[in-house]
């Protein structure tokens, strides 16, 4: 009986094994010829437009049936125009365009350009903690930057005053909030405070991170916002969504027209509304649009002109498929933007990014002209 | 002391308690001595529970049937409530710390033999030397080498450059246990192999290796439980997906969510639902790889 059992176990053990292999197998090449048209496109950059990019490959991977599928990493501006000229990512993103040097090199590398195409636009807004003061504060560009330099140190200030006439300001210390950690966000306010004042470009500059002469530092748009709530008297910057999210204060800013401008999704877009160089290489903060929010800018998406050049793209069918998703999230994409508290990009620059992707190639085919045109049937 | 020799060591110890004590004071004694080590045994364990609880605590919140089941996607899922969960990068996990597993047992083990068992081998002194420098290298500049090494020459972010990252954590530790594992064999073992007629390889893997075996599992063990935890050298290497890869090759050749990593990234986001998320992740990671643990020490004592 024993020994009648045993070779039925094995047997049984056997064909269990079997039906398993025969099983994974068989998903394999199922998942194999079922997958065979699914891509992967691989990017990375910017924290800033990763919900909306984010959201954005959410909705496109629906919109394709699960065939293409846009991963995207937030690792900071930086490390994406890193990773873009190693070669590692389809495509980077930056809140700060290419500078002259990186173009010069990829053009030498490549034989040809790199692409700044902007897909987003960021806002940044002064917040502050005033209490019984609510949102709206009024402020122009020389007081921000005395404010931030520290000139101005009490909220009863008769400059404050003179801008906000009918406000009662208590005579609270002012406390600046400012990011620790290297940002875009931090980028676009000190190039709004560096186009306004010369004084603060020759102390201070612009750039990612910089020399702040006064203040205490925050840990990313909630670090500041987080300082800024439990600070009576503090004021801070941050990205606009980020401050109707948290549901703090935020000011109003009287613009290079001299027209107060409250920030709004439709303000940040009028503020691109300005005659764009071709490669959209701009900073547009104190822009000159009458109606335009001054402390805004792009975020960019970046590309090779010459596809087959990026070692990341293995293929002609996946630069295809970038080329598509790129196009769709300039036109359509954009769609999802106000709901995820991100503003639109202003038709300029959509015309701009169709002609920068009419040049794009792949082995001397024009790949960009074709695709867009079967798009645009 | 020194005049002592092996044989007399007996009576030396013996000597050295010499000093009459009372039964009743040698008990308390004895009392006292069990209750410092208790109490010190304490000590070091409050922290890691601490640390589970407050994890756990933390974290319990967010498990639930779609983190197992779903991929991360935008962070508006969360915000919105629709599914999102954590299922690329648990079976991304295993997938990247097995591979690494793969590569570095055979190597570590092999360099670990070699210094036990072949000490006069002229190769040995720059072996213990470039050992011992991997094992005090930073794992963030593993992550580099393996960036150089294999991301680079591929274009692309990879599975198995994330593995080749943790293999660099795993191989020094587990070499150096296999060494300390062997040399405690006695040599006696080895002599009645050699006795026999069995060539040296012969006595190590069928006589050595087996006496060793519980000793080796733990290097295997403690060599995977560092690099489960690693999350720098994972960063620009298996890089991190959102999704699940769209073919099976993906995970060797795409970039790979893991838990350390991902850990990391919902950490430092400005979600409140992604810091769950993160927490939960960390109640995965410390399960499995306790899990580990378990199976590997009953496996090892059955066999």
């Amino acid at each position: 009986m024993n020994q009648q059992h045993q070779p039925r176990r094995s047997f049984l053990k056997t064909k269990l094994v079997a039906a398993a292999a025969a099983t994974l197998i068989f998903l394999g090449l199922g998942a194999g010829s079922a997958l065979a048209q699914r891509t992967d496109i691989l990017g990375a950059g910017a924290t800033f437009p990763a919900p909306l990019v984010t959201a954005m490959a959410d909705e496109y991977r629906t919109k394709t049936g699960g065939r293409v599928t846009v991963n995207y990493q937030s690792i900071g501006s930086g490390g994406g125009i890193r990773q873009f000229i190693e070669q590692t990512v389809m495509f980077g993103m930056s809140e700060a365009f290419l500078s002259d040097q990186i173009m010069a090199d990829i053009e030498q590398r490549t034989g040809g350009a790199a692409f700044n195409l902007p897909i987003t636009l960021a806002d940044v807004v002064p917040t502050y903690n005033l209490p019984g003061v609510k949102k709206g504060l009024v402020f122009d560009g020389d007081l921000l930057v005395d404010l931030f330099l520290g000139k101005i140190k009490r909220w009863n200030d008769p400059r404050i005053a003179e801008l906000n006439p009918g406000l009662r300001l208590p005579p609270l210390p002012v406390t600046i909030v400012h990011r620790s950690d290297g940002s875009g966000t931090t980028n676009v306010w000190t190039s709004y405070l560096t186009r306004v004042s010369d004084e603060w470009a020759k102390k201070v500059g612009y750039a990612t991170s910089v020399n702040w002469p006064t203040g205490v530092g925050g840990n990313g748009n909630e670090g500041v916002a987080g300082v800024v709530m439990n600070t009576p008297g503090a004021l801070g910057y941050n990205s606009l969504s980020y401050a109707i999210l948290s549901d703090i204060s935020y000011g109003y800013v009287v613009n290079a027209a001299g027209n107060t401008i409250e920030p709004s999704y439709a303000a940040t877009t009028a503020a691109a509304d300005i005659d764009l160089p071709a490669d959209t290489r701009v900073l547009f903060t104190n822009t000159p649009a009458p109606d335009g929010y001054p402390a805004a800018g792009f975020a960019w998406m970046l590309v090779y002109q010459n596809l087959d050049q990026n070692r990341a793209i293995a293929n002609r069918a996946q630069a295809e498929e970038l080329l598509k998703f790129l196009i769709w999230a300039i036109r359509d994409g954009q769609e999802l933007s106000e709901s995820l508290g991100f503003a639109r990009l202003p038709q300029a620059a959509i015309d701009l990014n169709f002609e920068m992707i009419r040049q794009i190639t792949w082995q001397d085919e024009k790949l960009g002209e074709k695709v867009l045109r079967e798009m645009q049937r | 002391m020194t005049a002592f020799n092996g044989n007399t060591t007996k009576t030396g110890s013996a000597a050295l308690a010499t000093p009459v004590l009372s039964l009743g004071r040698r008990y308390w004694r004895d009392r006292l001595m069990l209750g410092l080590l208790a109490s010190s045994t304490i000590l070091v364990l409050v922290p890691l529970f601490i640390v589970i609880a407050y994890v756990v605590v933390q974290g319990i919140g967010a498990l639930n049937w779609d983190f197992f089941t779903q991929e991360l996607g935008s962070p508006t899922r969360a915000h919105t409530g629709q599914p999102t969960g954590l299922v690329h990068t648990i079976i991304g996990t295993l997938v990247v710390d097995s591979m690494a597993l793969i590569i570095a047992v055979p190597l570590g083990i092999g360099a670990g033999v070699m210094l036990a068992e072949y000490p006069d081998h002229r190769l040995n002194p720059l072996l213990r030397l470039l050992n011992d420098t991997l094992n005090g290298m930073p794992a963030i500049l593993k992550g580099m080498l393996a960036f150089a090494l294999i991301v680079k020459p591929m274009g692309t972010f990879s599975g198995l450059a994330g593995a080749v990252a943790l293999t660099f954590v795993m191989l020094p530790i587990i070499a150096r246990a296999t060494e300390s594992a062997l040399d405690i064999i006695p040599w006696s073992i080895r002599e009645a192999g050699l006795a026999l007629g069995l060539p040296r390889w012969r006595v190590i893997l069928s006589t050595i290796i087996p006496a060793a075996k519980v000793g080796l599992v733990t290097g295997i063990l403690i060599a995977f439980a560092r690099a489960a935890g690693e999350a720098a050298p994972l960063l620009f290497t298996s890089f991190g997906n959102n999704y699940l890869p769209s073919r099976w090759t993906g995970w060797l050749f795409g970039p790979v969510d893991t838990l350390p990593q991902r850990l990391y990234s919902l950490a430092i986001s400005p979600y409140k639902q992604w810091h769950e998320m993160g927490w939960a992740a960390g109640i995965v990671l410390l399960v499995m790889v306790i899990l580990l643990f378990i199976t590997a020490r009953v496996t090892v004592r059955r066999a």
